[in-house]
């Protein structure tokens, strides 16, 4: 099965949204450091809650964080 | 009887091969690392592959002085496996409490909990391997008797408690160590 690809603009909104830094979104989200670090450099594809969940935090929606560029 | 062993050995052969590749592929170099920070459940990992193997090691040196089956029979040697697999257990949740101190954020994610669903898989491998290896060992060294010293069942029973602890915790650091995870 391909693997999707999927990429997100969450860097850039965090210095968007007063230089928030990675340990403030993951605490608002309710993840690691760890997986946001991951997330940034498009390593990782979060869960649908998770992605819902952090697209709030920036006020978006789904769609203006994460762009689906897989086959 | 013959027949057994042949697929025992293809099927260990197996496992070892596919477990080997796994984990060459694991430790290849990964990109860029450098800024990761760890999370709690890798630093559990980590500390559970030491801890299996001070207490795996203090196990295998109980049992060669002491004898393998009379491992469990004398006294002395028990009292000290049991004091070395407390100590063992006290420091993994001495660890636990101090990693998983809330600090913002989560202790446990679901990045984490897919990678310790993973984790199960390298146990299981580890878990079979390890009991294949028993059948055949006890098989040959005491097949023509008949009959299994009753102590390698507390051995084997610890062994395979003490291997799925290891493999679990190294199936933690192996899915840390992957490289992207993109298809979770």
């Amino acid at each position: 099965m391909p693997k999707a690809l999927i990429s997100n603009q969450i860097r850039r909104l965090r210095f968007e949204s007063g230089e928030m830094t990675q340990q403030e979104l993951a605490d608002q989200v309710g993840c690691t450091r760890q997986t946001i670090v991951v997330l940034e450099k498009g390593r990782y594809v979060p869960s649908l809650s998770l992605a819902f969940q952090i697209a709030r935090v920036f006020d978006k929606s789904v769609d203006q964080v994460f762009e689906y560029q897989g086959p | 009887m013959l027949i057994m062993w042949i697929i025992t050995g293809i099927v260990g052969a197996a496992a070892v091969m596919i477990g080997l590749f796994r984990f060459a592929a694991a430790w290849r170099p990964q990109p860029d690392r450098g800024d990761l920070p760890t999370t709690p459940l890798e630093r559990l990992g980590w500390t559970g592959l030491w801890v299996t193997g001070a207490v795996g090691a203090g196990m295998v040196v109980l049992a060669a002085t002491n004898g393998a089956a009379r491992l469990y029979e004398n006294d002395a040697s028990r009292r000290i496996f049991t004091i070395l697999l407390l100590v063992g257990i006290a420091v993994w949740a001495a660890v636990w409490r101090v990693v998983s101190r809330p600090q913002g954020g989560a202790v446990i994610d679901e990045r984490d909990r897919d990678i310790l669903a993973r984790s199960f898989s390298v146990e299981s491998v580890v878990v079979i391997l390890s009991l294949v290896l028993w059948t055949v060992v006890l098989t040959e060294v005491y097949g023509d008797e008949g009959a299994v010293p009753i102590g390698y069942l507390q051995l084997i029973f610890w062994s395979t408690f003490i291997l799925g602890a290891f493999g679990r915790s190294l199936g933690i650091v192996l899915g840390y160590r992957r490289g992207p995870m993109v298809d979770a």
